[in-house]
């Protein structure tokens, strides 16, 4: 399963020596190297305007950014002793809610859809469940007011088998918010997902599930045996980057769905950093929202990567 | 296997990639506006052909372009072709994006009330006009007059040249109710007449609608709903308390609406109405679009807006329900205000927008001129009203359009608009009359009947001039600017939260937290910044002593 050769086993050579054996190779990583600093990495120097107060004086974006009153962590101070704790609890209730949502619901769907025998019936599902993810958030968030409203679909079927005797306000119950985006996002990536996995699936080989046949395994057992731990490091790599995600709770569904009146439960880092960074002009105090949520995001990445190594042999582990 | 397991590893690490990519651009203001303005400081010189081409951003130009007649004309009158830079998206967060990568085209336009206009000034983006207007404007001189006066910025200079600006005797905010519901109410006399409604009067009606109609076409009777993402029922609610954007004392201190003597009130009116059961549940969900929809549904009586705000939902109604069925602005005077004390008509003789010549321009004298004469009175009446002999004739010294044109503006504007061009360039327009007496703006030429209903209901005591109160706000950067946004969060949730209250009392107990959060976040602080802008303003307008 290891699926390199040892460094120790290689020939010993000089970095010097195999860098000019492998030139041509590097040749050819030589534009997306180029890529990613110039996309990736050189725009990162606009982090430093989360220490300064930048303010734009016309001398030019680096001169400026020179320039500017050099605050230290005053943003991230204000931060901290003001709406950090509102916000963080948004963040992670939202994305907590997401993940136990997105995270088996695409696995589940994934078995069900293998173990369907009609081609048809099988790819039928497999695009319609496809399907929202290619719906814009603008279409989808309407879909849902209009769902949610007082005289809407729901409530109205609420209403016909007597769950309430009253409409439900959807979106005027903060928390309830942390539920609907949460089912927005899980019906949004479903299908997604689920391609993955079923791609991970179809890779097992058909002659375990025979053996098992032979030995008398009832469906459930194959699931159980075969299937399952077949799909565990698919389902490891999409967990670590579900959690190094786990900050980026959305940003278009909260600002088309959230209304005043739950602003204090539909606010998350990305729309706060948003609605002072970009709306207000408050470069420096939006950056370093931004640059609070990479740094924990990351953090988050390299946890449940070490995590995955932790519990495991090397597989599963992204790096 | 393996391969396999490399396929959803490979799936992974480019879902990773896509997600690191995202963290870089995050803290990033401006590296994203970078590359779609970039090519603006090396135009604005003259090409070979003497033809000098203008940037142009234009927060109001939508996605056109600059090829229309009017626009033809325009390049032929000034030799100046434009360059249009469309909004993408919310224009303030282009503006922003433009500003910290310094990179916005020879001319931006912008809305005038924002701070962005004085943070586009501090940054020293935008050029002082006074000397160029001196030497190449003699109709900027002639048409701005004291408005011009008005404009300037702290250090005595011009930055930029209002764009709707001038009296406007239209009117704007009302109370707006279906006419067809209204007569089988209160009969056809009353609703065909333009007197005033008292508060009691207006809940009155609006109990009767409740009972007369349950529901409408089987779905629950709206007695009143709300647009609570544009929030335009503010003008309609606080003119009817005869309040304005600040509360401004005797000593000319600002402070917030909310300190108002009579916000109370309006409060607790907008309380009765959701205790009773006559405003919409779902008022403060609404989105544009949902209270459009829900106006055309048939269903609602009565909303608080402008006037022309419903006029999708108004040609809706027509054909469904009938040419009746329109929303008709009136007037409703609350309890304990005389009807000369609402303030429900609030035009800026400011303008809306502010539009000025960037330090990245290289001919500030093409543009200068260019601007001339868009400015004088030829300029106005080729931008809305097009070109002579094709869209009006000069009757007896007078402007008259042609016939298919005031009708193409009725019927079907939009197209009207993008096939003439005529109205598709709004830059520096003046309201009111040119010197023949004809209306600067050719579709005030013939109004319709609920412009004309509109401006019958309101007088000369409610125009109140909103410039007064615009731009005092502190910048987004000082220490204030975000205090003020606090201030503004800790209003905004706590506003729906009054109206939505089970009873006065406990209406009274979240207006009081309110007001203490607000304190705590900082609002002294800002009413002060915001009272020594207002003062210096009124001594710069001469208004004080």
């Amino acid at each position: 399963m290891k699926n390199a050769v040892p460094a120790a086993a290689r020939p010993h050579k000089s970095v010097r020596e195999r860098f000019w054996e492998q030139r041509y190779l590097f040749l050819l990583l030589l534009p997306s190297l180029i890529w990613v600093i110039l996309i990736c990495y050189a725009p990162m120097t606009g982090l430093y305007m989360a220490f300064i107060n930048y303010t734009p004086k016309g001398n030019g974006y680096f001169a400026d950014l020179a320039s500017s009153q050099f605050v230290g962590l005053d943003w991230f101070k204000y931060f901290f002793s003001t709406d950090f704790l509102i916000i963080m609890r948004n963040t992670l209730a939202t994305s907590l809610l997401t993940l136990l949502f997105s995270f088996p619901l695409p696995i589940i769907l994934a078995i069900c859809l293998n173990e369907v025998k009609s081609e048809g019936v099988k790819k039928f599902v497999q695009t319609a469940s496809y399907l929202p993810y290619f719906i814009s958030w603008v279409i989808a968030a309407n879909i849902f007011i209009t769902f949610l409203s007082a005289d809407g679909v729901i409530n109205n079927l609420l209403m016909a088998i007597g769950f309430t005797d009253e409409q439900i306000l959807f979106f005027q119950k903060g928390p309830y918010f942390w539920w609907i985006i949460a089912i927005a996002n899980a019906w949004k990536v479903l299908g997604y997902n689920a391609i993955i996995y079923l791609a991970a699936v179809s890779g097992i080989s058909q002659d375990m599930y025979e053996a098992a046949d032979v030995d008398g395994a009832t469906r459930v057992q194959k699931i159980w045996y075969i299937t399952l731990p077949a799909l565990k490091p698919t389902i490891m790599v999409l967990l670590i980057l579900a959690v190094g995600g786990v900050l980026n709770t959305g940003f278009e569904q909260q600002l088309l769905m959230a209304n005043d009146s739950i602003l204090n439960y539909s606010d998350v880092l990305d729309t706060y950093a948003y609605r002072y960074g970009l709306k207000n002009g408050m470069y420096s105090y939006g950056t370093a929202v931004g640059l609070f949520k990479s740094v924990v995001s990351f953090i988050l990445v390299m946890g449940a990567n070490s995590l995955s190594k932790k519990f495991d042999d090397n597989n599963t582990a992204l790096f | 296997m393996k391969a396999k397991k490399m396929v959803a590893l490979m799936l992974g690490v480019t879902m990773l990639a896509a997600a690191v990519t995202g963290c870089g651009g995050q803290g990033d203001g401006g590296s994203a506006g970078a590359g779609d303005a970039a090519g603006a400081g090396a135009e604005g010189g003259a090409s070979s052909d003497g033809i000098v081409t203008l940037t142009f951003f234009d927060k109001n130009s939508g996605s056109n372009t600059f090829d229309d007649p009017v626009a033809r004309a325009i390049q032929e009158k000034t030799g100046v072709t434009v360059q249009v830079e469309n909004p993408t998206g919310d224009p303030l967060e282009k503006l922003n994006l433009m500003l910290t990568g310094q990179n916005y085209p020879d001319i931006v336009l912008m809305d005038r009330g924002n701070e962005i206009v004085n943070r586009y000034i501090d940054a020293g983006a935008l050029i002082p006009l006074n000397d160029l207007i001196d030497q190449y404007g003699p109709h900027i001189k002639e048409m701005y007059g004291e408005v011009m006066t008005k404009s300037v910025y702290s250090d005595g200079k011009n930055y930029y040249l209002n764009n709707w600006y001038g009296v406007d005797p239209d009117a704007v905010a009302g109370v707006l109710m279906r006419k067809d519901l209204l007569t089988e109410i209160v009969g056809e006399e009353r609703a065909n007449s333009n007197d005033p409604f008292t508060q009691s009067e207006y809940l009155d009606i609006l109990r009767q609608f409740k009972e007369k109609y349950p529901t409408i076409d089987g779905k629950e009777s709206i007695a009143v709903t709300l647009d609570a993402e544009s929030k335009n029922y503010e003008g309609t609610l606080f003119g009817m308390y005869g309040m304005t954007t600040y509360y401004a004392d005797e000593n000319n201190n600002i402070m917030h609406k909310a300190k108002a003597p009579r916000y109370q009130d309006a409060i607790g009116f907008m309380n009765t109405l959701y205790t009773e059961g006559l405003l919409d549940k779902e008022w403060v969900v609404n989105k544009k679009e949902q209270w459009t929809q829900k106006l055309s549904a048939g269903n609602v009586f009565s909303t608080f807006c402008s006037y022309w705000d419903p006029d999708s939902a108004n040609t809706s109604l027509a054909s469904t329900v009938g040419e009746d069925a329109k929303f008709y602005s009136y007037k409703v005077v609350a309890d304990g205000v005389d009807p000369s004390e609402t303030k429900y008509s609030g035009r800026s003789t400011l303008g809306w927008d502010a539009i000025g010549i960037t330090s990245n321009c290289q001919n500030p004298e093409a543009a200068i001129k260019f601007i001339d004469f868009l400015v004088s009175e030829e300029g106005q009446y080729l931008m809305m009203w097009g070109i002579e002999g094709e869209h009006w004739d000069m009757v007896d010294g007078k402007h008259v359009p042609k016939q298919e044109i005031v009708d193409g503006f009725k019927t079907d504007f939009d197209n009207t608009k993008l096939e003439t061009g005529i109205r598709k360039w709004t830059w520096f327009i003046k309201n009111g009359n040119g010197t023949d007496g004809s209306p600067y703006d050719v579709t005030k030429y013939e109004t319709t009947e609920l412009t004309d209903f509109a401006n019958a209901s309101f007088g000369e005591s409610d125009r109140w001039d909103t410039a007064d109160f615009t731009g005092l706000e502190p910048a987004g950067s000082s220490p204030e600017g975000l205090k003020w946004q606090k201030v503004k969060d800790v209003y905004d949730q706590n506003f729906p939260k009054m109206v939505n209250a089970a009873d006065s009392a406990e209406a009274n107990a979240v207006y009081e937290s309110m007001l203490a959060q607000m304190e705590e976040a900082g609002l002294s602080e800002v009413e002060a910044y915001m009272s020594g802008q207002y003062q210096d303003r009124l001594k710069l307008w001469g208004m004080a002593e």
